[in-house]
């Protein structure tokens, strides 16, 4: 099974790579155009419906620094791609390189015990968890912003900083509380 | 005025909306100048319903008249209603050179023939469709001109479409029909919708067919040149090869709107944890309604996104290869690969 591994490769100079996982390719596609905006430094932003990734694009493939799976809650199915794209990815990126986002958090199609899993799930793997709003251009906006700061320091772009470290500070937790039924 | 001939203008008022009174009344041109700029179009609809029934008691207009302005707005606007369509079989020998004046007449005195007291008339639209609009009525009443019915056919070609048909009319139609075309059978097409320039261009193929070719499709090469050569699809070439497949199957750019697919399914029950239901001898009944705005266009999304797995199943593909969206399924007898239904009729 061919694993993606975080350290294959030489890194860009100047460069970040981030590949975005998502099984409804929509999202995706809109945080990609802002993603590319950005000037200070080269951001190539590839996009995928799910993992293992294809063996033929393994030669042109540069070293992927950041490796994000974007949920929908409202779909069951969005959820178990993630889950099954994640055995697909080498566990040297679960120290920093992955991170989940989830939209339509507060969208009433989503049920709560699927967020409630998809925290266990960040939890587990130490990884943060974000949440994005994806009908507005502000929302998207804000989305690629935060999604940045964590690609400049998984490409080692931020002088003293390592994703590890960082990983530190942004990793989900389950709140004690999590089995208890919530109040809407 | 008579009254039967007020209530069928009252009617026209009810089916023609405000906006599209000034162009149709042009069209019919059946007002003087004079009277047709005296018509304030901006009045309530009631009112200009009376303003429209004088005019007509002042130029003496019959029946015919009305069906006419009637006929023309149904023939620009025939996305209304419920069209069904039959198809004719078994054509004779000169079925080929049937022509239009030879179908009108004898459409015509074949339905006079059949039926004591009806009133047609037919017309042919500007894309060569022959349009015909029956008032039916029996041996004791005159013809109902509140309830016509509408019938569509291009000449030599199989197809009819009709709206509005009861089940008592339908024989004498399919009679004066095969009659004056010159076949020998009709029979249900299984397919209908409310629109019928859609349900047309479905069968006739008028939408653009995408054809099985070994190079990549251009669909494919148009999307890459306008994004941003910084972002990059890891699955490109899967997700061309099933938006390919996806327009093989159901056909390229804008589809005919298709509203519904209905399979009434006739198979045994199968599921090898419910013993009860999977030994039951009859067939477990069941109908399966897909509805969209268009469904086609949805349909095909569905398996170039990966939703439906490609190449497309049969069950589906069938509806525009066919052009029907109505079927039966059945089981096709017992075999080890039980698990696969055919289409059947």
């Amino acid at each position: 099974m061919s694993l993606l591994k975080p350290f294959s490769r030489l890194p860009g100079l100047n460069s970040a790579n981030i590949l975005l996982v998502e099984r409804e390719e929509q999202f995706q596609q809109s945080l990609a155009d802002v993603l590319v905006e950005e000037t200070t430094f080269t951001v190539n932003v590839r996009l995928a419906k799910s993992l293992p990734l294809p063996m033929e694009n393994e030669e042109s493939r540069p070293r992927i620094d950041l490796v994000v799976f974007i949920i929908n809650l409202t779909s069951e199915l969005s959820l178990q791609s993630a889950e099954a794209s994640l055995k697909s990815l080498d566990p040297g990126y679960f120290l920093g390189k992955v991170c989940f986002m989830v939209t339509n958090a507060r969208s009433a199609a989503a049920p709560i015990e699927r967020l409630d899993v998809a925290r266990k799930l960040a939890a587990s793997l130490y990884c943060p968890l974000l949440f994005a709003e994806d009908q507005t251009p502000d929302g998207v906006t804000n989305a690629t912003e935060r999604l940045l700061t964590i690609l400049k320091v998984a490409a080692g772009l931020v002088p003293m900083a390592t994703s590890l470290y960082l990983s530190n500070l942004t990793r989900s937790t389950v709140p004690p509380d999590i089995e208890q039924p919530s109040f809407n | 005025m008579a009254d039967s001939t007020k209530r069928c203008l009252q009617r026209i008022m009810r089916l023609i909306p405000s906006y599209m009174l000034r162009t149709t009344l042009e069209k019919w041109g059946r007002f003087t100048v004079e009277q047709q700029k005296s018509i304030d179009f901006t009045r309530s609809k009631w009112a200009l319903t009376e303003v429209l029934l004088s005019i007509c008691e002042e130029n003496k207009f019959a029946m015919k008249h009305l069906t006419g302005l009637e006929m023309i707005y149904i023939m620009d606007n025939p996305n209304q209603g419920m069209w069904y369509v039959l198809q004719l079989l078994d054509p004779e020998d000169d079925a080929h050179s049937v022509e239009l004046m030879q179908f009108k007449e004898q459409f015509k005195s074949h339905l006079k023939e059949l039926v004591r007291h009806v009133s047609i008339k037919i017309k042919k639209h500007t894309d060569q469709a022959v349009w015909i609009r029956i008032a039916w009525g029996d041996a004791f009443s005159p013809p109902n001109h509140l309830k016509p019915t509408y019938v569509v056919h291009y000449l030599q070609t199989p197809s009819v479409f009709v709206t509005n048909l009861t089940s008592k009319q339908k024989p004498l139609l399919s009679q004066a029909m095969l009659l004056s075309t010159r076949h020998q059978a009709i029979k249900d097409a299984n397919l209908s919708g409310r629109n019928l320039t859609a349900i047309r261009d479905l069968l006739m193929r008028k939408y653009q067919q995408v054809f099985p070719t070994k190079s990549p499709s251009p669909l494919a090469e148009n999307n890459q040149t306008i994004s941003n050569p910084l972002i990059e699809k890891e699955q490109a070439e899967p997700a061309a090869n099933r938006l390919h497949m996806a327009c093989k199957a159901f056909g390229g750019g804008a589809l005919p709107q298709l509203q519904s697919a209905v399979y009434k399914l006739e198979t045994k029950f199968r599921d090898h944890s419910n013993k009860t239901m999977t030994e039951r001898e009859e067939p477990f009944r069941c109908v399966v309604k897909f509805a969209s705005t268009n469904l086609l266009e949805s349909l095909r999304h569905c398996a170039s996104s990966g939703i439906a797995s490609t190449p497309v199943t049969p069950l589906l593909s069938c509806i525009p290869l066919k052009g029907r969206n109505y079927f039966v399924i059945t089981d096709n007898g017992p075999g080890p690969s039980s698990q696969t239904h055919q289409p059947q009729n």
